[in-house]
């Protein structure tokens, strides 16, 4: 993908959503060919019943009459028939193509810039996200199969009015374009109108709402509720001005649908009876040509809100199709610096990691079986373990394939920033290494985490360099990157699945044992031993149901299980008191000379079959952490103390101590704390 | 689930002139329909079978003309009326939802119903719009149209009228036989299609995390899985859902087939004369075009009947009695809470557990605790926003007497309280607006209290100074300067008793070092302060420290407990 897709650019959204979508082509014929028999019964319904009717009038013999009664009673039951295979054949062809959507958007933000997987944290964007794809889906249901149906049926309505007098079915034709385009498009405009002038209402007051609900206690307490609610009511009376404003054209859409049948029942009556008059047709086929406008309608009167559909799937489209851009743009928008990130588009991800991800439960299990998957089945020997396995071991011991080096961490003159901001973080020189731990101090907002991204290979460097085992992270396949550098952020997701699955997040075969090893680790016992169904329990939505406090252990559990041999940290003790929280941080930063083994698992690792011939004594990690508290610092073996997005002073916590003012001020005040602590 | 729920007439007021002009309209309607009818069957006879001319049936052709642009008008005023007033009873339920949901407090927002008011409120409750613009006009139509044209065709053929009548019951009766044979599996499906859906949301949310692990390619399958998953399970409902309709198409259609094939064997036999077989042969579509009308209706309007009945629920949840008693003034009196325990949600815990806790005026008090073990919940009951399960909460006056919380009209208690939760509340308005709360503040003052709560750097900073503006939620601050803001605000307020919760938790070491001299200048001010602190150095700035401990419940004590549906599926 080199040249650069913008939104808007490649033509209409909802034509590039719907191609997405990849409809089977044969599906939609079907669809729309089972919409016009069972429409066309109507249409056939009511001309014969016509025909019948006014024939019977003629008092002929009862026999001539038998195959239209026979025919009025089959097209009876024909058109509700057709009409149930059709639906259900519509909307299996929506669900197929919302369903491809879904993957398509997944896999390319899942392999594409990270900015967009970020976005998604955002709980509305996410929402939205969802219901954007099924308003896409909509659009084939409710939009361009009915439209289909209507002019297919429309045209050969017409053309058989025509047969029997051409002046009918040109008259019918017309009114027909009336009711099924001019009254659509006018509640498309209407329907956009109201739209356009209600984006601000409408954002106002779900931003109103959002502000009461969330905080419904401050907001009480405050005394600001009633203030809150008339500001709720005007938000949306402005909304209902600007529905009002829509309200016109689409009044007028709703009359000229109406006024077409009568027209077209008018005109057939003042065309036919002359003609009648004038022996062109038969007094029966008179019958026939005024009766048979009012069933072709049925197939129109669906049209306006179908117009209106599809108005708001090219909304939707538009917006997922920027999520898409958004993932898989070139880098090259606003600096020219970002381009080749992550390797995004290296075949090898794909290819190299399916293999690679083969025993991953994620894969594995359907729904339907997803209820149990024991450790076991995830068990065959993986080579992207196998990798990361053979990165972690080599540490200082050293005796392994693969060269030390390969997980080396190197920062020269680094800057980091998100792309087409300004760098937050610049000059940066760091080197972290298996057995070495690192914690970076300083104030909130000073770009620390906008640093481990960058570290961890997600956001591009901006400056300066960064390597990982000599080369950038950016050139290296994903794979290779996460197999030796893992980052847990402070807003990492809880998946709302149960405790151990989401520990599985950072490998698929963590076995109970080292699940409890690490939660233990994590200063979660007694909370796995309050939990009604221990690992088995269900996590709520992004772990609503569980503390700030457990929710940064648990998350610092999963990156324990990591087996990469670099582990980035974000926070793991806020929401903690300070004595749990300095035990943890101390033993994170010391992590990096603990036996890996011992640690997460248990020491006969049975749930680590990648490493059955871990030969040499402890593999060594590295650690860096991110935190603003001093006092487990002197665990670590470097402290870089970030102030206005540089390093403002670096070394030992000891030497920071003896050099740095603000650094022995800060601890000085920690540690008066720390005695007085009851 | 009612058609038509009386409970929307009696909530939304804007919803009876709707109501009323419609059905003013629909009997308009079923007039003109019937007009129609008898004029096109009288004109079409006369030329069929008479060989009329134009010029003959003109009257006719005048008067059906002028049915047609009435029937036209008609459509257009309840297009223009309906979509009004939509917008305007949804955002007069809108408004009372928001209100009911602050009032039933913090803790029904977070479990049960109250999680999903968020989504009713913004989202959910417009699904009401189809409902009044499409649905709802059809009912009425189904109660005017279908008996008059039905009454009607009576009079010009009974026969006719009979075979109508006597299928009409059977389309609510098949319509329920239906339902009750499919309601349970729909339902049953409708749970596995939002759950399946809620897992690719999931997934989604979680991808950058899956990516810090290089985990993010293994869910692609498993994404085309559950898609897969869900149009399984969509269409086995649809599949039943639409069962339904083709019951009431095939119904009106077959019926319609059997009108016309008696009128014309009865017209071969010279029984029945042409005007009345055509004008019954028009009016048989009609009686049960509102009825099919209201099927296909039907289910884009459940959405919006399934949010009123949701709106309604939560209007009708009973608020927890208001205490009427004025709160005594907490410049004198204190608070005094015994033994009181509060159930974690979802959890055998209590937390906290047999507190005990006294604020007495002018002191400072601290809750330490570690996390979980209910400091935040014991600020809630303090408040007044939690009914503990446990133990009393009084307000006990100088001389000795003590109300308990519960009978005190809490505005006057809240009044002459101020409180910073986690996420400090900002008000929308310039940043000097959002300290001073619109109260009169010298400038003086102000950048006094900035100065000692740090604001002053941010407004150094800011390109507008003070008059910075502020988005709702304090969009534009950080989260420290939030806190910065919301202290700043606390030190310039009169409220005798002060609460502040984890002040210190977005701060590094300098922005504690705020916190405390805040502390002690409220200290200092003679003000009474609650201190949820996590830190030692808050802990010693207070005069009273209270430990928050939380217990586990005795098994079988706890109602309902834990997580029902375990669900340990692999999503992750």
């Amino acid at each position: 993908m080199s040249a650069p897709t913008r939104p808007w650019s490649a033509g209409d959204p909802l034509r590039r959503a719907l191609a997405l979508l990849d409809v089977d082509r044969t599906r939609v014929a079907l669809a729309v060919a089972l919409g016009v028999l069972s429409l066309g019964s109507a249409v056939a319904l009511a001309a014969v019943a016509a025909w019948l009717i006014a024939r019977a009038s003629q008092m002929p013999p009862v026999l001539e009459l038998s195959v239209a009664t026979v025919a009025v009673r089959a097209f009876g039951i024909g058109r509700g028939t057709f009409r149930y295979v059709e639906r259900l054949t519509s909307h299996d062809v929506a669900l197929r193509g919302m369903a491809t959507l879904r993957t398509t958007l997944y896999e390319r933000v899942a392999t594409g810039r990270v900015g967009a997987a970020l976005a998604l944290r955002r709980g509305d964007l996410l929402a939205r996200v969802g219901a954007d794809v099924d308003t896409v889906g909509d659009a084939v249901v409710r939009g361009l199969l009915p439209a289909a149906v209507a002019a297919v049926l429309g045209v050969g309505t017409a053309v058989a009015m025509a047969l029997f007098l051409p002046a009918a079915g040109l008259a019918l034709a017309v009114c027909l374009v009336l009711a099924g385009v001019v009254s659509p498009a006018l509640a498309a405009r209407a329907a956009r109108t109201s739209e356009a002038r209600a984006i601000e209402a409408r954002a106002a007051v779900a931003s109103v709402s959002l502000g009461v609900l969330d905080a419904p206690g401050p907001v009480t307490v405050a005394g600001l509720l009633p203030r809150e609610l008339d500001a709720l009511r005007s938000a949306d009376a402005a909304l209902a001005r600007a529905v009002d404003a829509g309200a016109r054209p689409a009044a007028l859409s709703a009359a000229l649908g109406q006024l077409a049948v009568g027209l077209a029942v008018l005109a057939a009556l003042v065309l036919g009876v002359p003609a009648l008059t004038a022996g062109m047709i038969a007094p029966v086929e008179l019958a026939v040509l005024v009766l048979t406008p009012l069933a072709a309608f049925e197939a129109t009167a669906v049209l306006p809100a179908a117009a209106i559909q599809v108005q708001r799937s090219r909304a939707a489209a538009a917006r997922v199709l920027a999520l898409l851009d958004e993932a898989t743009s070139d880098g090259t928008a606003p600096d020219g610096t970002a381009s080749d990130e992550m390797g995004r588009d290296r075949p090898v991800p794909v290819g190299a990691a399916v293999p690679g991800d083969a025993p991953d439960p994620l894969r594995r299990s359907t729904p339907a079986s997803d209820a149990e998957l024991a450790p076991s089945s995830a068990c065959p020997p993986e080579p992207a373990a196998v990798a990361s396995a053979a990165a972690a071991d080599a540490g200082p011991s050293g005796a392994t394939q693969q060269p030390a080096s390969s997980a080396t961490l190197a920062a020269r003159d680094l800057a980091c920033g998100w792309p087409g901001r300004e760098p937050v973080v610049r000059g940066l020189d760091l080197d972290v290494r298996p057995g070495r731990s690192v914690a970076v101090v300083g104030p909130s907002g000073t770009g620390k985490t906008t640093l481990l991204l960058t570290l961890a290979g997600l956001l591009p460097a901006r400056g300066g360099s960064l390597t990982l085992g000599g080369l950038p992270p950016g050139a290296l396949p994903r794979p290779e990157v996460t197999s030796r550098v893992v980052l847990t952020t402070e807003d990492a997701h809880l998946f709302e699945t149960t405790v151990l699955e989401n520990l599985r997040v950072a490998r698929g075969d963590v076995t109970d044992d080292e699940a409890r090893a690490a939660l233990d680790r994590a200063g979660l016992t007694a909370w796995l031993a309050g939990l009604p169904d221990g690992l088995a329990t269900p996590l709520g939505a992004d772990g609503r149901n569980v503390s700030g406090g457990e929710r940064r252990r648990l998350l610092l559990a999963r990156a324990l299980l990591s087996r990469a041999p670099l582990l980035l940290v974000d926070e793991p003790a806020e929401h903690l008191d300070t004595a749990t929280a300095d035990r943890l941080v101390r033993d994170l930063l010391t992590t990096g000379t603990d036996p890996l083994a011992a640690g997460p698992g248990s020491p006969a690792a049975p749930g680590s079959p990648a490493r059955p011939g871990s030969p040499a004594g402890p593999p060594a990690r590295g650690v860096v952490v991110v935190t603003h508290r001093l006092s487990a610092l002197d665990a670590a073996d470097e402290v870089l103390v970030l102030r206005d997005g540089r390093v403002a002073a670096r070394g030992t916590h000891a030497q920071l101590l003896a050099s740095d003012a603000g650094y022995r001020e800060a601890q000085a005040r920690e540690q008066h704390e720390d005695r007085e602590d009851p | 689930m009612k058609p038509l729920d009386p409970r929307l007439l009696r909530h939304a007021r804007a919803a009876r002139s709707y109501i009323a002009l419609t059905v003013v309209l629909g009997t308009v309607v079923a007039a003109l329909v019937v007009a129609q009818a008898l004029l096109l069957a009288h004109a079409l006879a006369a030329a069929v079978h008479d060989g009329a001319t134009l010029a003959e049936i003109g009257p006719q052709v005048v008067w059906i003309a002028a049915v047609v642009a009435v029937r036209a008008l008609v459509a257009g005023v309840q297009e223009r009326f309906a979509h009004r007033a939509a917008t305007r009873v949804i955002g007069d339920l809108r408004a009372q939802l928001v209100e009911r949901s602050a009032l039933l407090g913090p803790r029904w927002t977070v479990e049960g119903d109250g999680s999903r008011v968020v989504t009713l409120a913004t989202r959910g409750i417009d699904a009401l719009e189809p409902y009044f613009v499409r649905y709802l006009p059809q009912l009425v139509l189904a109660a005017t149209v279908t008996p008059a044209t039905l009454v009607v065709i009576l009079g010009l053929d009974w026969v006719s009228a009979a075979i109508v009548a006597g299928t009409i019951p059977l389309v609510p009766l098949f319509m329920v036989l239906v339902g009750r044979l499919t309601q349970g599996r729909s339902e049953r499906g409708l749970r596995v299609m939002q759950r399946l859906g809620s897992q690719v949301l999931d997934l989604l949310a979680g991808l950058a995390t899956l990516r810090a692990f290089g985990r993010e390619l293994g869910p692609v399958a498993r994404v085309r899985e559950l898609g897969d998953a869900h149009r399984r399970a969509t269409m086995g409902t649809l599949r039943v859902a639409f069962l339904s309709g083709m019951v009431l198409e095939l119904l009106t259609t077959l019926s319609v087939a059997l009108v016309a094939v008696g009128i014309g064997l009865r017209l071969v036999y010279g029984e029945l004369d042409l005007v009345t077989g055509l004008a019954v042969l028009v009016l048989a579509p009609e009686v049960y075009l509102p009825l099919r009308q209201v099927g296909a209706q039907f289910h884009a309007s459940t959405d919006g009947v399934a949010a009123a009945e949701q709106v309604f629920a939560v209007l009708e949840t009973p608020l927890p009695a208001r205490g009427t008693r004025p709160a005594p003034d907490l410049r004198t009196a204190s608070l005094r809470l015994r033994g009181v325990g509060v159930r974690a949600p979802g959890r055998d815990v209590l937390a906290p557990a047999g507190l005990d806790l006294d604020v007495r005026p002018g002191r400072v008090v601290a809750l330490t605790g570690p996390s979980g073990s209910g400091k935040t919940t014991a600020v809630d009951v303090l408040l007044g926003l939690v009914r503990p399960d446990h133990g009393t909460v009084e307000l006990v006056a100088p001389d000795g007497t003590a109300t308990a919380l519960a009978d005190v009209d809490p505005t006057t208690f809240w009044a002459q309280l101020t409180w910073l939760p986690q996420r400090p509340l900002l008000e929308p308005g310039t940043l000097a607006d959002v300290v001073t709360g619109g109260a009169d503040v010298t400038p003086g003052r102000r950048d006094a209290a900035a100065a000692l709560t740090g604001l002053d750097a941010v407004v150094a900073a800011a390109p507008l100074g003070w008059a910075t503006p502020v988005g709702r939620g304090g969009d534009g601050l950080s989260v420290g300067q939030r806190q910065r803001a919301a202290l700043t605000r606390a030190l310039l307020g009169t409220a005798p008793l002060v609460v502040l919760d984890e002040p210190t938790a977005h701060l590094d070491a300098a922005g504690e070092q705020v916190v405390l001299d805040a502390v002690a200048a409220l200290r200092e001010a003679g003000r009474t302060v609650v201190l949820v602190a996590h830190r030692a150095s808050l802990v010693a700035v207070a005069d009273e420290v209270v430990a928050v401990r939380p217990a586990e419940l005795p098994a079988g004590l706890s109602p309902g407990a834990g997580p029902s549906a375990a669900r340990p599926e692999v999503v992750a």
